[in-house]
């Protein structure tokens, strides 16, 4: 895998100065950069445990509109029954609902999907179809929490119940994490439940500084694409 | 005493005997077993003495053992006011004790007590009044100096304090019999349960009290109970917990450590006990005089004797228990004095009566006698009981070093009534009822008045069932709750003994006697509430956990009522005292960065707050503002200047009837413009108030990006999905302000400069005239471009994704390097703008102005049917100006700068404020904005402006704008 | 913390939502007095007892109706403004530039 330096590249993450500082090493993603590792021996131990990943480079989208749900529909995209829920794609892409009229598509740690980058070339501005495109890879950073103490961690900046048995796979929450506005979906990484964070970009440090101050207790620290990937291989029997 | 002289095990439950510590308490070493309370290794030593009382310097000890009483407040290095009765002793700590002068055993200020009959109830509240001054010159100082509790460390420097969520089908407030009865039931039927206790130790009164039986009955009970808690995997512990507060819908304060849980459970079961009560007498408070309970405490939890030869009052059973204790732990019981003139004798009775203790019924303790040193009581006078509360004229002194009071109790009821569930008091039988739970709150135990083991078990379990069917998890009836007999009567009447010498406190806190409160009624402050506030019963620090009941008894006595009419204060949270730091938390505030925050810090920008954003205000030194405004202000109107616009708000509404939501919603025309064109909006409120600005683009016959200030945007948005949920048209409203970041990019050279990195779209002022809008590419990346005149210079706005918005910053500065481009600030676009005459909304508006008086007028359609505040605007409009917005200039260069804010005057009248002003570098004078009176508001009239220190400026109106009135610079 | 129920996002802690006011119906922009627009737009019913009120989800801005004794604080229920607002409003359509 090559190296990239992220000033290098036109996509920045918010966040790749605080990576930087931890000691990220930097793998190319699209037009931006994502912590590939962080030169940490346990870095998939500490992952299984409480591990943080900068995931706002990768490929996202959304799209809003009432006649957003028929136009996802007609482009083979398997919907969530109902607001607040997300499911899994063929390709392991993640819808997540929002609302009725709101969806949000998250590609996986492997870009093994393609669907995010297939329906943003199929998109087109058209007269009288309310279905619209947000620019979520610009408006939302992305972390992705991982390992065993997530919802521990996640209970001391959010009021909403987020333990395994109230909160399994497919949960959305849009809630308010340490004060600030954010969407959360239940994930498994392989066996590892994990969380997506996203949130206003402009809230990125912040949150960030948040987060990892709430998971000093478990130890918890940032890790990179790879330790993901490692975890999501493990066992995954889905 | 050494250590190793402890009472033997099982005495002892909290201690490992296999840990020695020593601590320092005052200028003497002491040893303590690690496990030990500050106070019981201090008592094992023979240190009875705690701290010294807070008006008259009475010595005071041990009364609760439980943390429930002033007496035992200690200071710490860093700490004052730490419960020593319940605070570990750590090893090399260092103790003194509070609120005395000289030494704690020879207080020089324990004088004031003989003069107590010049500080009667009321004291503070009269001096506070006459004579005149008293208070601040004589009352004050005096007061100040001798009475308080700890010291505090300013120095102090907080530690890691944070919060937690914590969710739970059910919690359970205190872990007594009771409490774990309670969890068990809830737990064995499905239900997650969270179990919080105070104490070190699982078993509430099982740990330390007396059952009837074998003298380890209650620790059987209490194995067998624990450790089915321990085993059920539903059940969640938490010791060392304490639950300061119920709020509604069962969201609990639990602060345990340096964390405070905020605990959501689905159904509560309040298990909190009661609380044992001092019996009233004269030299009650003397150190060795302490509660049955705690003397249990002081033996069972930490293998202290608590004293030689005892005295046991009680006006029930659970006296005698504590005297079987008391003998079993090696101590002379000189006798039970019972209150009751007959008591019915039961188990533990016939066993004292059996060791040959003497049993003296229908008697109280008259007065406590202390030793020379007036530290330590050394006998009682025990009589007769004559009447309620009044003693025989003789009676008989016996010798004691150790006094317990049991002579009944009052709930734990501080949770229910957070709750607003309500204290009831039958005179009859002296006991207490709760009533009015809200739903989903239970409670069992001594709570209720519950005191027999069985009763207490099955009571626990009852409540369990009832929660459990609450939440749903069983439909099963459940058995009938227990009902209270008359074992469960263990309050005595009257246990309250006036004597003429007075001192016998009902308040241990702020030394209040009978006779305070007495006064007080007399004074004519009769309600419970009044009598409160008046003599500040109940207000220390133990928040009339000992004297709220004998109040109300004696309150009553005085009034002629019965103690039920009388009833007790309020109990609010929280229920013991908290850290600010635990109220506090980790305390983050929301912090917005741009995309280009960075490159603004690495180019010594001084960032401003901006609501939660973080903005330059100016790139320099901190005390160079001026400087650099002018500096960065000139070289947009010679060059070029680049300013971060990423914290603008930016709603995009799309759609078929996207051009009537605009119509509605903001006070101008947009059916008809044309797309790629810009309009100015305003929007004002259903009062006709302006509220926000922007600028609406049209990039599609269905799409509008519309702009709006940073501090509205939210608002804006939610305005406008509000209005559409009535209105419902066929339109979508998304918010993208962090999808897009942006850069204005002015000055005369500004097009040469974008010409550099723009390609695709042709920038010629034919083509792309001001207030046009195209989309196209700045340096590769697709952006929107906007051609506006925010600060009066043509001008680019180009907003592009957010994560390109750095690398946007660095390709623009870099291609401008030739041509003198500089980033500029928030100061200098203000100024820049003030020149331009342009107004900002919250800074040249309030909220009263509509758009006639800040000269918006001509931004309201006239002929549309409707906007919002359409209505207001006309009807205001009718009735003719009361201020106006003008702009002024001051020639003379002496005069000082007005401020914000500073008054505009005609003669007397205040006629206006300034809303903005600047010192122009561009034209060499000082200019500004002002709501003027109308009539002063004509170009060349004067006004004069209060400025500062009271000087008067005299300004000049002149016609807006300042700068290039035919707008040839922005239209280049 | 009180709870509400978001008809988009369930229960949540009070301090989610933003309070908008009570639902009240605007007057006619064109043919009501100016007493009943001052009415409207100045004083509120502010009664004891069943209110009707505006509340917003914040993290989702998303609003909806809750119906509230005033009394007791008690929330009896909460729906989507759909069920109140059922028909498209139109003001008297004049050509406008």
């Amino acid at each position: 895998m090559t190296t990239v330096h992220p000033e290098t590249l036109k996509r920045r993450s918010m966040l790749y100065r605080k990576l930087a500082t931890e000691g990220a090493r930097f793998e190319r993603t699209d037009d931006g950069a994502a912590p590939a590792s962080y030169a940490n021996a346990n870095e998939v131990a500490c992952a299984r445990k409480m591990g943080i990943a900068d995931l706002t480079t990768l490929p996202r989208i959304g799209f809003k509109g009432k006649d957003t749900p028929a136009w996802l529909v007609q482009h083979g995209v398997k919907l969530p029954g109902g607001p607040n829920q997300a499911c899994l794609q063929q390709d392991a892409t993640l819808v997540v609902r929002l609302s009725n009229d709101e969806h949000l598509l998250l590609d996986d740690v492997e870009f093994s999907g393609g669907l995010v980058a297939r329906l943003a070339s199929l998109w087109a501005f058209e007269s009288d179809r309310l279905c619209y495109k947000l620019l979520r890879e610009h408006s939302h950073f992305w972390l992705l929490l991982v390992g065993e103490y997530a919802s521990a961690m996640l209970a001391k900046v959010c009021g909403v119940d987020m333990q395994p048995k109230q909160f399994p796979f497919g949960c959305v929450a849009q809630t308010s994490v340490a004060r600030n506005n954010a969407i959360v979906v239940r994930s498994l990484l392989g066996t590892t439940p994990a969380f997506h964070l996203l949130a206003d970009s402009a809230s990125a440090e912040y949150l960030w500084f948040c987060l990892l101050d709430a998971m000093q207790e478990f130890n918890g620290g940032a890790v990179g694409l790879e330790a993901l990937r490692a975890l999501a291989r493990e066992s995954n029997s889905r | 005493m050494s250590v190793e002289e402890r009472l033997p095990a099982p005495a002892g439950l909290l201690l490992d005997r296999s840990k020695k510590i020593s601590f320092r308490f005052q200028d003497k070493q002491y040893e303590a077993w690690q496990g030990d309370s500050i106070a019981s290794a201090l008592a094992a030593s023979g240190q009875w003495i705690l701290s010294r009382s807070f008006k008259y310097h009475r010595p005071r000890g041990i009364l609760s053992m439980a943390g429930q009483d002033a007496n035992a407040l200690v200071q710490l290095p860093s700490d004052p006011n730490t419960l020593a009765d319940v605070t570990p002793v750590s090893d090399q700590l260092a103790v003194v004790a509070q609120n005395f002068k000289g030494s704690l055993e020879h207080d020089k200020h324990a004088w004031i007590g003989r003069f107590s009959r010049f500080m009667p109830a009321g004291f503070y509240y009269k001096a506070f009044f006459r004579p005149k001054g008293v208070w601040e010159k004589i009352w004050a100082p005096i007061i100040r100096s001798r009475a308080g509790l700890g010291v505090v460390d300013t120095n102090y420097t907080s530690g890691y304090f944070d919060k937690q969520y914590a969710f739970t089908d059910v919690a359970v407030i205190g872990a007594g019999p009771a409490g774990l009865s309670a969890a068990l039931a809830a737990a064995n039927g499905g239900a997650s349960v969270l179990l919080v206790d105070e104490n070190r130790l699982l078993g509430g009164s099982l740990t330390y009290a007396r059952l009837a039986g074998a003298a380890d009955a209650a620790a059987r009970h209490r194995e067998q109970l624990v450790s089915a808690v321990g085993a059920h995997a539903n059940i969640t512990v938490m010791c060392e917990s304490m639950c300061n507060g119920w709020f509604t819908d069962n969201w609990l304060a639990v602060i345990k450590g340096s964390r405070l849980y905020k605990v959501r459970a689905k159904e509560v079961i309040v298990c909190s006990g009661s609380m044992e009560q001092p019996a009233i007498f004269r030299n009650n408070d003397l150190p060795g005089i302490m509660l049955g309970s705690a003397a249990q405490r002081l033996i069972k939890w930490y293998a202290v004797r608590p004293g030689r030869q005892a005295v046991v009052l009680t006006g029930n059973s659970h006296g005698y228990g504590v005297a079987l204790d008391l003998l079993d732990a090696g101590v002379r019981v000189a006798a039970v004095v019972d209150m009751r003139a007959e008591p019915t004798a039961d188990a533990l009775s016939r066993a004292i009566a059996d060791r040959g203790v003497r049993i003296i019924t229908g008697s109280a303790i008259y007065e406590a006698v202390p030793d020379a040193s007036k530290n330590h009581v050394v006998a009682v006078e025990v009589r007769g009981i004559s009447a309620r509360g009044r003693c025989a004229d003789h009676g008989e002194r016996i010798p004691c070093d150790l006094v317990c009071m049991s002579p009944g109790y009052t709930p734990a009821y501080q949770l229910i009534c957070h709750a607003g569930g309500r204290v009831a008091y039958d005179d009859a039988t002296s006991m207490f009822t709760l009533e009015g739970l809200p739903q989903h709150m239970h409670m069992a135990g001594s709570v209720t008045g519950m005191y027999v083991h069985e009763s207490v078990c099955a009571e626990g379990r009852y409540a369990g069932r009832a929660a459990l069917q609450s939440l749903g998890l069983s439909t099963e009836d459940i058995e009938p709750a227990p009902v209270r007999g008359l074992s469960d009567r263990v309050n005595f009447d009257w246990p309250i003994f006036a004597h003429p010498a007075g001192k016998e406190f009902v308040d241990f806190d702020e030394d209040l006697q009978i006779h305070d409160i007495i006064v007080s009624t007399l004074d004519g402050y009769e309600d419970i509430q009044l009598v409160k506030r008046y003599t500040t019963v109940g207000m220390g620090p133990s928040q009339g956990r000992h004297s709220a009941l004998a109040t109300a008894r004696i309150v009553a006595d005085a009034t002629g009522r019965t103690v039920a009419e009388t009833g007790v204060t309020t109990a609010r949270p929280p229920f013991a005292p908290e850290r600010i730091a635990h109220n506090a938390g980790r305390s983050f505030y929301p912090e917005r960065h741009s995309a280009m925050h960075h490159r603004h810090l690495e180019a010594g920008a001084q960032m401003l707050i901006a609501g939660a954003w973080l903005r330059p205000a100016f790139y320099g030194e901190k005390g160079q503002r001026d400087q650099c405004m002018a500096r960065e202000a000139l070289n947009v109107r010679q060059n070029v200047g680049l300013v971060d616009v990423s914290t603008l708000g930016g709603i995009e509404v799309r759609g078929p009837d996207a051009a009537e939501l605009l119509q509605r919603i903001y006070t101008f025309r947009f059916a008809k413009q044309a797309v790629g064109r810009c309009r100015y909006a305003v929007m004002a409120n259903e009062q006709g108030v302006v509220i926000d600005d922007g600028v609406a683009c049209r990039l599609h016959e269905q799409l509008y990006y519309v702009t709006a200030t940073t501090g509205g945007v939210d608002r804006v948005y939610q305005s406008m999905l509000r209005w559409n949920a009535q209105w419902r048209l066929n339109v979508d409203i998304a918010n993208v302000t962090s999808t897009w970041c942006g850069v204005n990019i002015a000055g005369p050279k500004s097009r040469e400069v974008l010409r550099r990195l723009c390609t695709d779209v042709d920038l010629s002022s034919q083509a792309f005239p001001y207030m046009g809008v195209q989309e196209g590419h700045v340096a590769e990346i697709p952006a929107r471009i906007m051609r506006v005149g925010f600060v009066g210079e043509l001008g680019y706005e180009i907003h592009v994704p957010q994560h390109y918005g750095e690398y946007l910053w660095d390709r623009l500065m870099e291609v401008g390097v030739e041509y003198g481009i500089q980033p500029f600030g928030i100061e200098a676009q203000r100024l820049l703008r003030l020149e331009k005459g342009h107004i900002i909304i919250g800074q040249d508006t309030d909220a009263m102005s509509f758009p006639a008086e800040v000269n918006l007028d001509w931004a309201v359609a006239k002929e549309k049917p409707f906007f919002v505040g359409n209505r207001a605007i006309q009807e205001v409009n009718t009735r003719g100006l009361t201020r106006k917005l003008a702009g002024f200039v001051i020639e003379d260069a002496n005069a000082p700068c007005p401020q914000e804010s500073h008054l505009v005057l005609d003669g007397d009248r205040m006629t206006g404020r300034v809303t903005s002003c600047y010192v122009s570098p561009t034209l060499g004078k000082t200019i500004g904005m002002a709501f003027v009176a109308p009539e002063q508001a004509q170009p060349g009239s004067t006004v004069t402006i209060k400025s500062t220190n009271g000087r008067l400026v005299e300004a000049k109106i002149v016609k807006l704008p300042f700068y290039d009135p035919d707008n040839k610079r922005q239209e280049m | 913390m009180k709870l509400m129920r978001c008809p988009l996002n369930g229960w949540r802690n009070i301090s989610e939502f933003t309070y908008g006011g009570e639902v009240e119906s605007m007057p006619n922009p064109v043919t009501d007095a100016s007493d009943v627009w001052a009415e409207y737009l100045f004083f509120h019913q502010n009664p004891a007892g069943l209110v009707h009120e505006w509340w917003c989800h914040t993290a989702t801005s998303y609003w909806f109706i809750a119906e509230r004794n005033t009394v007791t604080d008690e929330i009896i229920k909460t729906y989507p403004t759909s069920e109140l607002f059922q028909k498209r409003v139109d003001f008297s359509q004049e050509e406008s530039t």
